[in-house]
């Protein structure tokens, strides 16, 4: 087993290569201090390319009406209040010069008849404000950002698994690293950090996730005394797909919804018009997603258990145009023809609002010189997101963080690190090379199991604490896992890895979920039905000197008096 | 569970024939047997007056163009692949095994290729392809003369003059589909309305050829084997077979 | 259905301990509508940790899963079970050097993007540009591309043969940039004398195997040999070229 390492230093250390890291590199390039990227699957694969429907931003090219302060509403509203104010501005006003800026990148977008960037209607989006290409958004965005890393000589590590952060004092000095694909160990040394990780919907057993979302980011944060905030809110995306098993989860895009599919249960009841009249299908992700829940709890859902979203109204020709990937999705994996049939949808883990608790100007967490952006980090979306508002936030904050750290990093010096914490963390990779350990992907089932039943769509307090329970089981299990063979490309380790941060998430949204006695936004609770007033507050998780998990309940951030005029009033 | 037998690890195991190596050997002969084809009734048959008003199609106008067809074909994208595919054998199908000299399979990432040059060499002569076109686009008119000769003739729509309809047919659609004429028609264009509101006809006519064009394959395979279709009937009518039967009277 | 079971047969090999691959038999057992790549995880997940495998979206979005299955340069999470019968092979993409198991070493890539003159916007523009919605049909196409590799491990002149040139994927690329409406510069004589496009001889496999179904050789491929002849071998569209307008053209 390795004992010795390679030291790299840089400036700057982004962790993580999807759409925030690498607009993050981007940004420190650009300030001309070195940066290294390293992420856990290659270059250009990261979980970005998975965002379907598009980018909002209030360009107003399709509804001339709209502008920074109804977006800077719509993310108030729909994340009900308990949101960054200053975090939403700055995404709402920032958001279309990162589109602009993209387009200069090379990224093309759909146009409009007279030529400029086209957008869609969206759930809970006020106006049409989504800049899309296709369903394939995402796709775009990854690929230009990754050329124009590639182009810059931006150094870049992939299948680099950061397994953790060192920290002396208060400050971040290194990480350590194993280089997948030759089972090196790397010491990174850095001035500042950067942590782009993603979410961590992996813990759920039916989740439109990709294999990376783990919560590594979170994990390795929280493990050095970070922050961390709303770990209770989940989103639960009201379509995923159901059938067949094997793709149970995938993500049907609410790009369906927006360009006019209806859901419908198996009586032929569009029963939207019964939950929302108003916005019908589309409305706030978590309305349609309980709805979905409820139809299919009641009854009314089909055998696979799942309710039908039908587009073939729309004719085949205007679907194979605007839903290209959704169309080839469909008939490749479950041979259902959607221009003739209706999709089989039920509501699938999406994405995780919260995450690293930082500062709203300058991404920077409780620790001076380390940064989050994109999903890890936490704060713009509060208790709900917007649909395409993610693809915003890592293009708008990854740049502030990407320019914060620079900045930092100008100003300080390399911190010393004490060659006895590198080498613990190296046995500590090693301890799990053993010819008796038990198989990580056991565990790591049991524990996604656990997440999807009890810590759920809706959720209740019996519920919650069998989840606890199963979960400081599993965490006792823990110190028996272990793996056979070699460093390289050892899947059996990286589960080890995974599940040691796995289980730092499913604590804290359990215990999170558990404190916050109310149902808001994403989180619902059955025992407590109505949102509460006292509760606009968010949840702070934090280890604790005992080694133990931490809570603490602070109110939210006044927004100032003149941006109270653009949301609407709470209403109970 | 898994095991790995000795037998297994034995190198000839390794070596699964992964691709149906019969078919690849099939579509090689076949292809030389059409080639031989095409020169044994190109040179050895010749026939240059029209017989009952129809003029071969190998001989239109003279046979001084034989050689500026065959070269707009030779040189054309269509049969680039299957003479490449079949003839050359670069690549056998399109099988993901490596391939020695000897034809036999090599492990995957040893690379002990043949001797390969691609389009490069003398194969750049198959950019001349677009002065085919020009040439083969100069020919085309002659056929329409040729049709018409047929017609009038004695103002008789006949089964041969059916044959030469649908000759020319494909032969136009052939000429008009190729990769080249798409390009220089429209696809050197990468913005046709710069600015945004510029009516664009050369988007039209790219779109409209991009349609052909993704048929290109089936007319180049259609149209030569109409050419040695209707060679044959020609030639039967000259031999004195009661083929060119009345269809109507014009 | 539910005692049915697949016979996987996984060739595997560190090519640092092993000199030569070996395959190991393995049974699965079979679920509705399941993946190759289902089946290759449970072997992970069940039977044997250390098997490497590179997976990301299971979703076909994101172009890691890329392996020969049967023979064939294929997803595994896009190639579902029924369409291929009960038997099933896979082996590594044999085009880049093995890493380990079905993991290759695809980072060459990265050195030729590198390579190729990136998105350059032509001068003096507007902000915000404008761009009429037809003409972003054709750069649209090759957008497509997840960067799997599928072409490149089928492309017999990447797997077989050293040579300059650079491969179907990274022709879509430079494609995607020179059909781009706002581009300004021709990549196609720079593609042709350092990126090899002459050693393509259009046999059309890449186009076989693309899991976006992109068109690659008609419309990526062709068209920049087409542009790679009006700039270095036609002395009538040079003369014109020469005539009409100066454009920025790549060496």
């Amino acid at each position: 087993m390795p004992e010795d390492y390679e030291t790299i230093e840089s400036d700057v250390l982004v962790i993580g290569a999807g759409g925030a890291g690498l607009r993050a590199a981007v940004a420190v390039n650009d300030s001309g201090q070195k940066v290294i990227v390293v992420s856990k699957s290659l270059l250009g694969k990261a979980h970005t390319v998975m965002a379907e429907g598009g980018m909002a931003a209030s360009l107003g090219n399709v509804d001339p009406k709209d502008n920074w302060t109804v977006h800077y509403g719509d993310i108030i509203e729909e994340g009900v209040y308990i949101s960054s104010w200053k975090m939403a501005e700055i995404l709402a006003k920032e958001a279309p010069s990162r589109v602009l800026e993209l387009e200069s990148y090379g990224a093309l977008f759909d146009r409009t008849p007279d030529g400029r960037i086209m957008q869609r209607a969206f759930g809970a989006h006020t106006y049409r404000r989504l800049a899309h290409l296709g369903d394939r958004t995402g796709l775009e965005i990854i690929k230009t950002m990754e050329h124009q890393v590639i182009h810059r000589d931006i150094a870049f590590y992939d299948e680099m698994y950061i397994t953790n952060l060192i920290k002396e004092g208060d400050r971040i000095v290194g990480a350590i690293g194993i280089k997948m694909n030759t089972g090196k160990i790397f010491l990174f040394k850095a001035k500042a950090f950067v942590i782009a990780t993603g979410g961590s919907g992996r813990v759920y057993k039916i989740t439109s996730n990709s294999w990376e979302s783990t919560g590594d980011g979170i994990g390795m944060a929280y493990r050095a005394g970070v922050k961390l905030r709303d770990m209770e809110m989940i989103q639960f995306h009201p379509t995923g797909m159901v059938y067949p098993p094997g793709v149970r989860g995938l993500l049907v895009t609410e790009g369906v919804r927006g360009e006019g599919g209806i859901l419908l249960n198996t009586k032929g009841e569009r029963y939207m018009l019964r939950y929302s009249p108003e916005k019908k299908e589309l409305d706030a992700r978590d309305v349609v997603a309980r709805a979905n829940y409820r139809e299919i709890l009641e009854g009314r859902g089909t055998e696979h258990g799942g309710v039908y979203l039908d587009i073939t109204h729309k004719g085949p020709d205007f679907i194979k145009h605007k839903l290209p990937a959704m169309y080839q999705q469909f008939m490749e994996f479950a041979g259902v023809d959607i221009t003739k049939e209706k999709m089989e949808v039920a509501p699938t883990v999406h994405y995780m609002m919260g995450g690293i608790e930082v500062e709203p100007q300058t991404e920077r967490s409780n620790v001076e010189n380390l940064f989050a952006a994109g999903e890890v980090a936490s704060g713009l979306h509060g208790a709900n997101r917007l649909g395409g508002n993610s693809l915003s936030d890592i293009l708008v904050f990854g740049k502030i963080a990407g320019e914060n750290a620079a900045e930092f990093a100008k100003k300080s010096e390399f911190g010393k690190i004490t060659p006895a914490k590198v080498k613990n963390e190296i046995q500590y990779i090693n301890s799990f090379f053993r010819e008796d350990g038990k198989n990580p992907y056991d565990l790591i089932d049991r524990l996604t199991s656990c997440m999807s039943e009890n810590v759920g769509i809706v959720r209740d307090a019996e519920h919650l604490k069998k989840a606890l329970e199963i979960i400081s089981e599993l965490k006792k299990e823990f110190s028996g896992v272990g793996t056979k063979g070699l460093i390289k490309y050892n899947h059996g380790l990286l589960g080890c890895l995974e599940l040691s941060n796995m289980l730092v998430s499913c604590e804290a949204i359990t215990t999170c979920a558990l404190m916050r006695e109310e149902s808001r936004g994403a989180h619902t609770r059955s025992d407590f039905p109505k949102k509460d007033k006292n509760w606009i507050r968010n949840i702070i998780t934090v280890l604790g000197e005992d080694g133990k998990m931490k809570f603490e309940v602070k109110p939210v951030d006044e927004m100032p008096g003149e941006y109270k005029n653009y949301v609407k009033p709470e209403v109970y | 569970m898994a095991f790995s037998a000795k037998e297994e690890n034995d190198s000839k195991l390794q070596k699964i024939t992964r691709f149906p190596r019969e078919l690849g050997e099939l579509r090689f002969w076949s292809f030389v047997l059409v080639t031989v084809l095409a020169i044994y009734l190109m040179y050895i048959f010749a026939l240059t007056s029209p017989v009952q008003g129809l003029t071969d199609p190998f001989y239109s106008p003279t046979i001084l163009v034989l050689p500026l067809v065959a070269g707009f074909r030779a040189t054309c994208y269509a049969y680039r692949k299957d003479y490449h595919r079949h003839l050359f054998r670069h690549p056998i199908g399109c099988s993901v095994e490596n391939f020695n000299k000897e034809g036999d399979v090599n492990f995957p990432g040893e690379k002990v290729g043949r001797s390969y040059s691609g389009e490069t060499g003398i194969f750049r002569l198959e950019n001349l392809h677009r002065y085919f076109w020009y040439a083969a686009v100069i020919i085309l008119p002659f056929f329409y003369y040729d049709l018409y000769l047929a017609m009038a003739y004695n103002g008789e729509f006949t089964l041969g003059v059916l044959l030469l309809i649908l000759n020319t047919t494909w032969v136009t659609l052939y000429t008009f589909s190729c990769h080249f004429f798409r390009h220089a028609a429209g696809g050197n264009v990468d913005c046709y309305s710069c600015p945004v509101n510029k009516k664009s006809y050369r988007r039209t006519i790219f779109n409209r050829i991009s349609k052909l064009n993704s048929h290109h394959e089936m007319f180049a395979w259609i149209s030569l084997a109409s050419f040695f279709l209707v060679d044959l009937y020609i030639r039967g009518v000259a031999a004195g077979l009661p083929i060119n039967i009345l269809l109507f009277r014009l | 259905m539910a005692d049915k079971e697949i016979d996987l047969k996984i060739m595997r090999q560190d090519p640092e301990t092993e000199k030569v691959p070996r395959a190991e038999n393995h049974k699965v057992p079979y679920v509705d509508g399941m993946v190759v790549l289902d089946a290759v995880r449970y072997v992970q997940e069940h039977t044997d940790p250390t098997l490497a495998i590179r997976w990301n979206c299971k979703a076909a979005k994101c172009g890691s899963c890329s392996a020969e299955i049967n023979g064939m340069p294929k997803l595994m999470c896009k190639t579902r079970v029924d369409t291929i019968g009960d038997k099933i092979t896979v082996a590594p993409m044999a085009a880049f050097p093995l890493i380990k198991d079905l993991v290759t070493d695809v980072s060459k890539n990265w050195e030729i993007t590198r390579k190729i003159p990136m998105f350059t916007p032509k001068e003096n523009m507007e902000v915000p540009w404008r761009i009429n919605p037809k003409d972003v049909e054709r750069s649209k196409e090759f957008k497509k591309c997840i960067e799997c590799g599928l072409c490149m491990d089928v492309c017999h002149v990447v797997r077989e043969h050293y040579t300059p040139y650079f491969g179907p994927m990274h022709i879509v690329k430079a494609a995607s940039w020179d059909m781009h409406p706002l581009d300004s510069i021709d990549r196609s004589k720079y593609l042709n004398k350092e990126g090899g496009l002459g050693y393509c001889n259009i046999t059309k496999c890449c186009t076989e195997v693309c899991p976006e179904h992109i068109h690659i050789t008609d419309n990526a491929i062709i068209p920049e040999k087409e542009r790679a002849v009006d700039r270095q071998y036609d002395p009538i569209a040079m003369l014109i070229k020469g005539i009409r307008k100066k454009e920025k053209v790549m060496k």
